[in-house]
């Protein structure tokens, strides 16, 4: 199509990871040095699940890429006052120049000291989207690792805009940090928010395409329509946040009405904590001896620890014990004889007697009769008894999953639903079995790439966790990151970055500004150097206004930048970067990871320059090495690299010596040429050796992997361990002893999150609490009628899309987009017409956008799209378009136990007469 | 660039075409009164002065409508290609009747030959019909492709030209005006039945929504304006009621305007597309398909508007 | 006889305007010009709501009204069932925008770039003034169906001779292939499903199958 005729044509192979769901593979087509399209990369069609395909978002990296835009060129501020209302004067300057400002800065947080006074790091850094970008930025994983201390507390939107509880109680019960359905084998699907269809990535999509043709069915129950509604063979339009009595109703179901002969006993027995035995206060009852956990041995009718030889345990009953004793929080021992002890599947069912489908209906504004022929139907499918060959081994199939989504599995009421679905697996055997539910991925615990190693013997029959210690002795009473997420929440742990980045975030922001009356943690200090790559907290978090302001009072910032935004428009020092296109980095693909991401192959795939980069951008991993030399750690840095942080594997193995010398700085593609080789000699075994050059003819490298990698059961089985359910005594103890430190040091404001820790979760007014929230802060309920929700889009979600005017093109085909989609009958109620602007008000702010009228939501709720509302970003400022985050409000209230919070807010609508400034 | 306005909720709808705008529809609007002049002049027996003035105005008419579209046109320079196609494109017709009607007008004009303005009249009659098959070529546009369009169009035409004449008529002292009168009556009366017609079967063969109501919203204005005031006028001027001339150029003046309002309403006001639609929803998974969805189409059973 | 056909399979189809967006990428339209785009369409009342994602472009037809009124025989029926445009003969008259009934071409009368008035490097490489004040639309990726006959690769099967929109669809919604050929993946999904084309009843016979259940 090129109007005139081109000298050279080449098709490039790179990797798209704008968004969780990836990495997927493509090609850009390069017209004599000129990026002009993203194409499909056939090559991998037969190892990718998505057949070597990408996404509508890479079609933007073109854009992206030639974006006038763009910062071209490393600049300084040089008005000193920070705010919104500053103009922040950027003058361009050399990258000598740039790059000195930096690292004189870190230089002297070094000479100081890491860690401040408080002690806190001196050095924070922020990076966005899910761990994205990692894989945009090179080596600088190694920087930080040479660097030492540093505070990912400041996040971006981790907590409320993720999958949180999802993540933590995931990774806790089954080793799956992102749970999916086993789509290619699944026959149905409960999806609870789950918008797989438009964040699930291209491997998903193709996966639940080629399942509704196979037939299977899709139940989505969401209080609006999604694309993934939409796609579904059934919509179940649920009150919002009301999704834990719909799951407790469907468990209510399957154990109350249908009964245990029902269930997959075998799985709930052997692979579940369901027999042991559970002592009136609540706790495990042990073997007096070795502290075991107790079960009812059927064969002789005699407790004994859970993993005695030959014992067939009793799933349900209740028992008479003879001796046994508990072991309360704080190793506090207590005895018993003669004590009745029931399963841990007798309390449960106990437990969910009183949430009948009846119950729920009151609750969840969905007809009992809907519950319960939607439990039935799940029983029904799972096929309990089934089996299917994998790789020569036999596996029950059990072709079921519950599926969550955001704003079900964050914040209050996601550790009702986070349980409910894992019980609801648990009983019908669909747990990490072919068709069921799967983790896909580990981040809290390693190794990061095979979640099979992470799986050990622990405590008490169950895998080996790693929760921040709550002990007299080691638990952290002076917090040593912002978010405080050693001090508050157990299960995150201290694996690095990830638990960092997984605590609380929003507290570090809160604390910056008002604290707690009985406040008495050292005060919180605002880090010296704060590094921002690809995040954009004052557009992404909540009370996005007052979270500028706070950033607005951070001494100094230095950000990568793409293009100014409302985040980096408080910086000292821009860096621009070459981007997605234009510069160079080797990851891991395949295996089983984010999403849907699990494939029959794993390997290496490498982003390669396919143009050179814009202006004076540079390749990230050129800036990370030159950071590295000014500041003094050039040695430690390039070790790091030999050790393998940020590149794929170590430089140095069996059978091979690929170090780089320490002593100089080593050039972007000298690094990953040596990443490129051991990567493949690691991969293939020592077979194969492949260069940096040949990865740019041929763009990645893949070995075959077993389809028996997908599921953690059979490796449950080999180590003779259970899944820590039903019942939750380890939590309970946890929380116990978290509340003992927190009040020894008469901290109380932590209070009702410690009421989380249940060991079988219990309906609360989970929506009551937005409601609670804004009568305390001095508003009237009935003033703010309607909840306000969130959802994502393909085209924007992720990957700085605002500013693609393609993007912003082709999703304005999609409904609702840039506007505030509303029931039409309500807003006829109201006045509003399509198109109308309206002001959507919370009880602290307001946002404003056009009507988008709709059939599929509910009448009681309002929903928009993505995450807009920019002031500084250009063409995204120009869409004035509405955002829920402007109007949330950060607040402890709403923050549950394990830090996190739910895009839901309440609110009030109204027609604009005229035009009005946000 | 500032980003577009949301549009998901219409695109399937119909929309009012924005490709043919005011100059598009002026050559509807003067060509086929140009072309109903011409026939007109041809059969009027008017005097040499009047009925070459009458000539030359359907000239001038149809020009001013060539004229307009050529300032549309994407690459007016090339607009000689308009005659490559002549096997079925209409339009390719319109501009070859178009250089013969000029050709046998000018002739008319330059020896006065009654048999040149015969022919020019008979070809004048070939435009208006070639105009009228343009539009009822369009299958994109409901409200032109159906047939009732081509006599209305057509109808209107003779009409317009009939009103024009009247005009001529009436400013040369009203000679012949009874004839003129009398034939403008029934024009309109024709145009009148036609438009009835072509609404009413319309509605029963289907419309877009909005196009159906545009121009059940204009019915009642062309019925006044348009048919009874000039058929009123006409009337008059036929009655022997005093100043008979200014009866007629008031028939004549409302003929033309209400064939005008008519034709530009319909080339663009009621001109919307047809729309996309889905004839079977499909089955999604184990769900169930659903019946045919045709947005901005009432007359679909169970369909909503997109 | 070949006759190249596209199969859409909505029970596929999520929506996702990838399709959209490659094709924008692969044609190098202006913005604001969709040569092809997916539909969201919403029917029914809440509860009871069905909204379906329907991808349009031109159809090709068996009939084409476009090339019938079409005055400078720049739109043409080719042997292999594509409808195509001849830049250099089109006048722009609009004419075919008005006989089409798919929404199917545009026309567009002065370039205009994505965020300025001047445009991007990738804009640059590839703007084509052959293409303004012209009539515009879907071209079955045309160049790509010439190259298969050049080089014998079949469409629909090889990706290089494929549509762009073909070869982006992330949910396998989308097939092409000659009807006529018994061998073909379309001919094949045809025949084991229920599917109807867009309008039939205007006697257009479009190319553009829509799959809506198993037979």
């Amino acid at each position: 199509m090129e109007a005139a005729q081109p000298k050279s044509v080449k098709h490039v192979p790179s990797y798209c990871y704008n968004c969780v769901s990836g990495p997927d593979l493509m090609t850009v087509k390069v017209v004599d040095g000129v990026a002009t399209e993203i194409e499909p990369n056939f090559a991998a069609a037969d190892v990718h699940p998505a057949k070597g395909k990408v996404c509508v978002k890479a079609y933007g990296l073109v854009q992206k890429t030639y974006n006038p835009n763009r910062v071209s060129t490393p600049m300084k501020r040089t008005n000193p006052k920070k705010g919104r209302n500053e103009d922040p004067g950027f003058v361009p300057i050399s990258w000598d120049e740039a790059l000195d400002i930096v690292a004189d800065k870190l230089k002297a947080v070094r000479a100081k000291g890491l860690v401040d006074e408080a002690g806190l790091p001196r050095v924070a850094v922020s990076l966005g989207h899910g761990g994205t970008p990692s894989n945009y930025m090179g080596t600088f994983p190694a920087f930080l690792a040479a660097w030492g201390d540093v505070d990912f507390s400041f996040g971006s939107g981790q907590g409320v805009k993720c999958v949180h509880s999802e993540h933590l109680y995931g990774e806790f019960w089954h080793r799956g940090f992102t749970v999916a359905a086993d789509t290619p084998n699944c026959r149905y699907n409960i999806a609870v928010g789950a918008n797989v269809d438009v964040t699930g990535g291209p491997c998903a999509v193709i996966r639940h395409a080629d399942a509704r043709v196979r037939g299977y069915k899709r139940v989505q129950v969401e209080p609006h329509l999604t694309a993934t509604g939409a796609c579904s063979a059934e919509w179940v339009p649920i009150r919002p946040k009301t999704d834990p009595a719909f799951l407790f109703a469907l468990i209510h179901v399957l154990v109350r009405e249908n009964g245990l002969a029902k269930l997959d006993i075998p799985f709930l027995r052997d692979r579940t904590a369901s027999p042991y035995l559970i002592a009136p206060d609540g706790l495990y009852l042990r073997d007096p001896q070795s502290g075991k956990p107790l079960i009812w041995d059927e064969n002789t009718a005699t407790a004994v620890p859970h993993d005695t030889t030959g014992a067939k345990p009793a799933v349900a009953g209740s028992f008479r014990v003879a001796s046994a004793v508990v072991v309360d929080a704080d190793k506090e021992r207590r005895e018993y004889s003669d004590v009745e002890g029931k399963t841990a599947y007798e309390m449960l069912s106990q437990h969910i007697e009183k949430y009948s489908p009846e119950w729920a209906e009151t609750i969840c504004d969905v007809k009992a009769a809907t519950i319960r022929r939607i439990a039935n139907e799940y029983l029904e499918a799972a096929s309990i008894g089934e089996t299917i060959v994998i790789d020569g081994k036999t596996l029950p199939l059990r072709p079921v999953a519950v599926t969550l989504g955001k704003s079900v599995n964050n914040g209050w009421g996601a550790y009702e639903c986070c349980w409910a679905r894992t019980v609801l697996a648990a009983l019908v055997g669909a747990l990490e079995n072919p068709g069921g539910l799967l983790g896909t991925t580990v981040r809290l615990n390693k190794s990061r790439d095979n979640r099979h190693l992470s799986v050990a013997p622990g405590e008490d029959g169950f895998m080996v966790q790693y929760f921040n210690p709550t002990s007299k002795e080691e638990w952290q009473v002076a917090p040593s990151t912002r978010n405080l997420h050693q001090s508050l929440v157990p299960i995150v742990g201290h694996n690095g970055a990830w638990s960092q980045a997984l605590g609380p975030t929003q507290l570090a922001w809160m604390f910056q500004g008002e604290r707690p009356d009985d406040w008495n943690m050292p005060m919180p200090t605002l880090p010296e150097v704060w590094l921002v790559y690809r995040s954009n907290p004052s557009i992404s978090f909540w009370d996005t206004r007052h979270l500028a302001e706070i950033a607005a009072r951070f001494p100094f910032m230095a950000c990568f930048a793409y293009t100014v935004d409302e985040t980096n428009y408080m910086a000292d020092v821009l860096l621009p970067e070459a981007t997605d296109l234009e510069s160079t980095q080797m990851i891991r693909m395949g295996g089983t990871k984010y999403m849907e991401q699990f494939w029959d192959h794993k390997g290496v795939v490498l982003r390669t320059k396919a143009v050179e980069p814009q202006g004076e951008a540079r390749d990230f991993t050129w800036i990370t090495t030159e950071l590295a030399r000014r500041t003094g750690l050039l040695e430690p840095y390039v070790k790091a690299i030999n050790k393998g942080i940020s590149g794929v594997s170590p430089l140095k193995g069996e059978g091979y010596d690929l170090r780089l010398d320490p002593a100089t700085p080593p050039a972007p593609e000298q690094i990953w040429d040596a990443v490129c080789r051991a990567a493949t000699i690691t991969l293939s075994e020592g077979r194969e050796e492949h260069d940096l050059a040949w990865f740019k003819e041929h763009g990645f490298y893949t070995v075959p992997m077993s389809r028996l990698e997908w599921y953690l059961t059979p490796t449950m089985e080999q180590h003779g361990l259970r899944y820590e359910l039903p019942y939750q005594e380890r939590l309970l103890r946890a929380g116990r002893e978290l509340g003992r430190r927190l009040h020894e040091q008469k901290t109380n404001w932590w209070d009702e999150q410690l009421s989380e820790y249940t060991a079988l979760p219990e309906w609360h007014d989970v929506p009551g609490r937005w409601i609670r929230n804004l009568e305390k802060a001095g508003g009237k309920a009935e003033d703010f009628p309607f909840w306000l929700l969130t959802t994502k889009s393909m085209q924007y979600h992720a990957g700085g899309n605002a500013a693609i005017e393609v993007m912003h093109e082709v999703a304005q085909n999609m409904r609702g987009h840039a506007g505030v989609i509303m029931n039409a009958k309500t807003a006829a109620g109201l006045g509003i017409a399509e198109g109308d602007r309206i002001e959507v008000r919370s009880h602290i702010g307001a946002t404003y956008g056009k009507a988008a009228l709709v059939q599929g939501v509910r009448p009681d709720t309002l929903v928009i799209i993505g995450q807009f509302d920019h002031w500084a970003t250009p063409f995204a400022k120009t869409m004035e378009a509405p955002s829920l985050n402007s109007i949330a409000p950060m607040s402890l209230d709403l923050t549950d136990a394990t830090g996190s919070g739910s895009d839901i807010v309440r609110v009030a609508v109204r027609r604009m007469e005229g035009r009005v400034a946000a | 660039m500032k980003p577009s306005i949301p549009r998901a909720a219409t695109l399937a709808a119909p929309k009012q075409q924005r490709n043919w705008d005011w100059r598009a529809a002026a050559n509807f609007v003067c060509g086929g009164a140009g072309g109903g002049l011409l026939l007109g002049a041809a059969f009027a027996g008017l005097e040499t002065p009047a009925a070459r003035i009458a000539v030359l105005l359907g000239l001038a008419l149809i020009a001013t409508g060539l004229t307009c579209v050529w300032f549309e046109i994407g690459r007016p320079w090339r607009a000689m290609n308009v005659y490559r196609h002549f096997a079925t494109s209409w339009m390719t017709r319109e501009a070859v009747v178009a250089l013969v009607v000029f050709a046998m007008g000018g002739l008319a004009l330059l020896t006065g030959a009654k048999a040149f303005v015969v022919l020019a009249g008979i070809c004048g009659l070939a435009f208006l019909y070639s105009q009228a098959r343009i539009l009822a070529a369009n299958k994109g546009i409901p409200a032109w492709r159906h047939p009732a369009s081509v006599p209305l169009m057509v109808g209107t035409g003779l009409a317009e030209g009939a009103g024009f004449l009247a005009c001529v008529a009436a400013g040369f002292g009203a000679a012949g005006s009874s004839w003129i009168a009398l034939v403008l009556m029934v024009l309109i009366g024709l145009r009148a039945w036609f438009w009835k017609s072509y609404l009413a079967r319309l509605d029963d063969d289907g419309a877009p929504d909005a196009a159906l109501k545009v121009l059940h919203g204009m019915s009642s204005r062309l019925l006044l304006l348009g048919h009874v005031a000039p058929a009123i006028a006409a009337a008059l001027a036929l009655s022997g009621a005093p100043g008979p001339g200014v009866w007629l150029l008031a028939a004549g003046i409302l003929a033309v305007g209400g064939g005008w309002f008519m034709k530009y309403t319909l080339v663009r006001r009621a001109a919307f597309t047809q729309g996309l639609s889905i004839k079977h929803l499909p089955t999604r998974g184990r769900g169930v398909s659903g019946p045919q969805v045709k947005p901005g189409w009432k007359s679909i059973q169970g369909a909503k508007a997109g | 006889m070949t006759r190249y056909v596209m199969t859409i399979d909505l029970r596929r189809c999520v929506g996702c305007q990838t399709c959209t967006a490659a094709c924008k990428g692969a044609n190098a339209t202006p913005p604001g010009i969709q040569w092809r785009r997916v539909l969201d369409i919403e029917s029914g009342e809440f509860p009871d709501v069905r909204r379906t994602f329907l991808p349009v472009a031109c159809m090709h037809c068996g009939n084409p009204p476009c090339e019938q009124v079409c005055p400078t025989r720049a739109t043409t029926k080719r042997a292999d069932g594509l409808v195509a445009i001849d830049y250099d003969l089109c006048i722009g008259c609009a004419n075919c925008v008005m006989a089409c009934p798919y929404d199917a071409r545009s026309i567009v009368h002065e370039p205009h770039y994505a965020y300025s008035d001047s445009p991007m490097a990738s804009e640059a490489k590839r703007f084509d003034p052959d293409r303004v004040g012209v009539s515009m639309k879907c071209s079955f990726c045309k160049d790509r169906i010439e190259l298969a006959e050049r080089t014998g690769k079949t469409p629909g099967v090889d990706p290089e001779v494929t549509p762009a929109c073909v070869n982006s669809c992330i949910s396998g919604a989308m097939g092409f292939g000659d009807i006529e050929d018994a061998a073909s993946s379309v001919r094949r999904l045809l025949a084991e499903t229920q599917h109807f084309r867009m309008h039939e009843e205007l006697g257009t016979e479009p190319s553009v199958y829509y799959v809506w259940d198993k037979s």
